[in-house]
């Protein structure tokens, strides 16, 4: 369904990058705090479908060029593969890799663990799931 | 390298080829290859662990996913029990994936038939290898949506009536058990299948009574279970489903789907719901005995009542989980062992008749019996391979379905004597049914119905992986009915770690989970010493 309105089309300007930033940093806030691929994947879907409604499913297609059913699968394969290669090394499944290392400009240094690649999949398949469930019914709708 | 940590091969492989399948959907060659060599692997390397892992003391493997401890994190058990389980549902699903290349339509295979099969796996997998009770619900949950995937591929207004039962119903099971669960969460602290063990049995040690409303608790998941497992009052949806599907897709769902919730009984009633001798104890097993007697019998006289081969088979599904539920109501090692072979056995033979009843209907362009006949004169291999496995159903010694039925049959004969005679009972008139198919389908002259059949319905070389995955599975049938004493070897282990599960207990939580409890023990068995001391005293 779109919506022709050029209120909505102007003000996704600056809604579509920031919803798509805070859904970033949602997902990589979920390693100690509340937040996580689930819940940036939500909105990371929301700022889609949201596009798709003001600017319409070929400009949602430009935007991510790829079916939504096929970025679960992407998805699935990635947290698969991250929790598989434990495996190679003598961990159990799942087991997280962390460190840290230096950023050239701040004093922290980044913390990282190979679970943030999992959230990434979580990420994409929550993503898949909710803009091609929409797809599908507005579709019908259509 | 350590065996612990390939475990989770089991559930690594389905899922990585069904997820490597949705992007060979154009290429259905090699995605069926791929399907295979998957079902291959995990099929071997099952038997190739129960083998190793039969000079082991206790034959458990345990992985601790993320290397996290076992009460906290998410364990991953693969001992007798799902060993059995995770070989025979391999192999079931090898023979059933070979045989839809016969009979699964070209859009079905556009519609990522290949990966659903994959994922059906996976969830099952998971379900048999799974330590704790919300990841036995997940896996549950995984089965489901791949089921609800591959019952309505064809899209047709029956398909899709009955699916939107199955999925109902389904949801409603879920939420129940997803309720349990946090139930089980807040009366205990945890949902470790071990660690609830060893809650159940430090109380029980102590003297001290469960926490009020675990019998209800456990009624509830014995209800959630049952309806998977279609046990007496929760089995009507189990003919109509598998009626309306694809036919090797039938097949493999009477293979599986009923035996995961009769497991989940096995995994966590003798263990926890109903160890020992508590409330819920007393009030399970009377459900039990009933509910075994009701599915057994009206199981039967549904199947010899009706007139089209895949109902029969169908309906027959819930009468032999009558059998798998006498042996759960018995809860002795024994008994459990019969049910697990009873399982085991019960996944080939049925998923065999299934699958013959594909190649039936191919040739015969129908599956109502009044109208096929004559299959014997013009195809006595398939005669042949259709004889073995119903006698094998029936239960006729050399064959697999006599072992199960005797050990379960002869530990009721003590304490249950009605439940062995309506077993008995049961086992005659299942005879009846499959005589009733065999007389109508392959011994009566031929009908006219064949030959208004087109030519290329029965074109024998497009049926040819039909044939491969029937033979399959009756030659695993016949392994079972000749080679029982091995598999019962295992099998008794089995039985006797849910039974007694401190084996378990300590191979999940460590060495140390059990020191508590032995001291309670010991202490109660003092006391009791002291006790009969002062009785013989005077």
């Amino acid at each position: 369904m779109t919506i022709s309105s050029p209120v909505l089309r102007n003000s996704m300007r600056l809604i579509l990058p920031l919803t798509l930033l805070y859904a970033l940093y949602a997902m990589l806030k979920g390693h100690n705090e509340p937040g996580g691929g689930f819940i940036g994947g939500m909105i990371f879907a929301t700022a889609i479908c949201t596009y798709r409604m003001s600017h319409g499913f070929a400009a949602q297609l430009r935007l991510m060029p790829i079916h939504p059913r096929y970025l679960i699968f992407l998805g699935l394969g990635m947290a698969l593969g991250t929790s598989a290669i434990p495996l190679l090394f003598g961990y159990p499944f799942l087991r997280s890799a962390v460190g840290e290392f230096h950023l050239p400009f701040s004093a922290h240094p980044f913390h990282y663990a190979s679970a943030m690649a999992f959230d990434l999949g979580v990420m994409l398949v929550v993503v898949g799931v909710a803009v091609g469930m929409i797809t599908q019914l507005s579709e019908e709708l259509e | 390298m350590k065996l612990e940590n390939f475990i989770i091969l089991f559930i690594v492989i389905p899922m990585g080829s069904g997820v490597i399948g949705v992007f060979l959907k154009e290429r259905v060659r090699i995605a069926r290859v791929l399907g295979v060599m998957s079902f291959l692997a995990t099929a071997s390397l099952a038997i190739g662990l129960l083998i190793h892992l039969r000079s082991h003391p206790t034959g458990i493997l345990v992985s601790q996913m993320g290397a996290w401890p076992a009460p906290y994190g998410i364990s991953v058990v693969f001992d007798s029990l799902s060993g059995l389980l995770l070989a025979a549902s391999s192999l079931v699903a090898l023979a059933c994936y070979v045989h839809s290349f016969s009979t699964v339509e070209p859009i079905a295979e556009k519609r990522y038939f290949h990966p659903m099969v994959q994922l059906l796996m996976f969830g099952v997998n998971l379900a048999f290898l799974t330590g704790d009770l919300f990841n036995l619900f997940v896996s549950f949950e995984i089965m489901l949506m791949a089921s609800y995937c591959l019952l309505t591929f064809g899209g047709t207004r029956l398909q899709m009536t009955q699916a939107y039962k199955y999925v109902l119903l389904n949801l409603v099971g879920s939420t129940l058990f997803v309720i349990g669960a946090g139930l089980v969460y807040g009366m205990t602290g945890t949902l470790n299948f071990a660690d609830l063990a060893l809650f159940v049995s430090k109380r029980q040690a102590e003297g001290r009574s469960l926490p009020p409303g675990f019998a209800a608790l456990s009624i509830s998941l014995l209800l959630v279970f049952g309806l998977k497992g279609a046990i007496f009052p929760l089995w009507f949806w189990l003919p109509d489903t598998y009626y309306t599907c694809n036919v090797s897709i039938a097949g493999l769902f009477a293979g599986m789907l009923t035996k995961v919730g009769i497991y989940a009984i096995a995994r966590t009633f003798p263990m926890i719901f109903a160890h020992g001798n508590s409330d819920a104890n007393r009030i399970v097993m009377p459900l039990l005995a009933v509910s075994a007697a009701f599915t057994m019998f009206l199981g039967v006289l549904g199947a010899v009542s009706h007139h089209n081969i895949r109902r029969i088979l169908a309906v027959h599904v819930i009468s032999q989980v009558g059998y798998m539920v006498f042996g759960l109501a018995l809860m002795t090692g024994v008994a459990l062992a019969g049910c697990l072979f009873y399982m085991i056995q019960h996944m080939v033979v049925k998923s065999c008749l299934f699958l013959c009843c594909g190649i039936m209907e191919r040739h015969t362009g129908t599956d109502d019996l009044e109208k096929s006949g004559g299959l014997l004169k013009r195809d006595w291999y398939l005669g042949v391979v259709f004889f073995i496995a119903a006698m094998s159903l029936v239960g006729l010694p050399p064959l697999s379905g006599f072992f199960g039925k005797l050990v379960i049959i002869r530990e009721g004969w003590e304490s249950k004597w009605w439940l062995s005679i309506f077993g008995l009972l049961t086992g005659a008139l299942t005879l009846l049914s499959m005589l009733k198919i065999w007389g109508y389908a392959f011994w009566s002259p031929s009908a006219k119905a064949i030959e208004r059949t087109p030519q290329n319905m029965s074109n024998t070389s497009s049926l040819r992986p039909a044939y491969v995955g029937a033979t399959l599975l009756v030659l695993v049938a016949l392994f079972l009915g000749f080679g029982a004493q091995p598999v019962y070897d295992i099998a008794f282990r089995a039985g006797n770690q849910l039974v007694n599960p401190d084996e378990y207990i300590s191979a999940v939580l460590g060495p140390h989970a059990l020191d508590e409890l032995t001291q309670y023990r010991q202490q109660e068995a003092t006391r009791l010493a002291a006790a009969a001391a002062v009785e013989v005293m005077p």
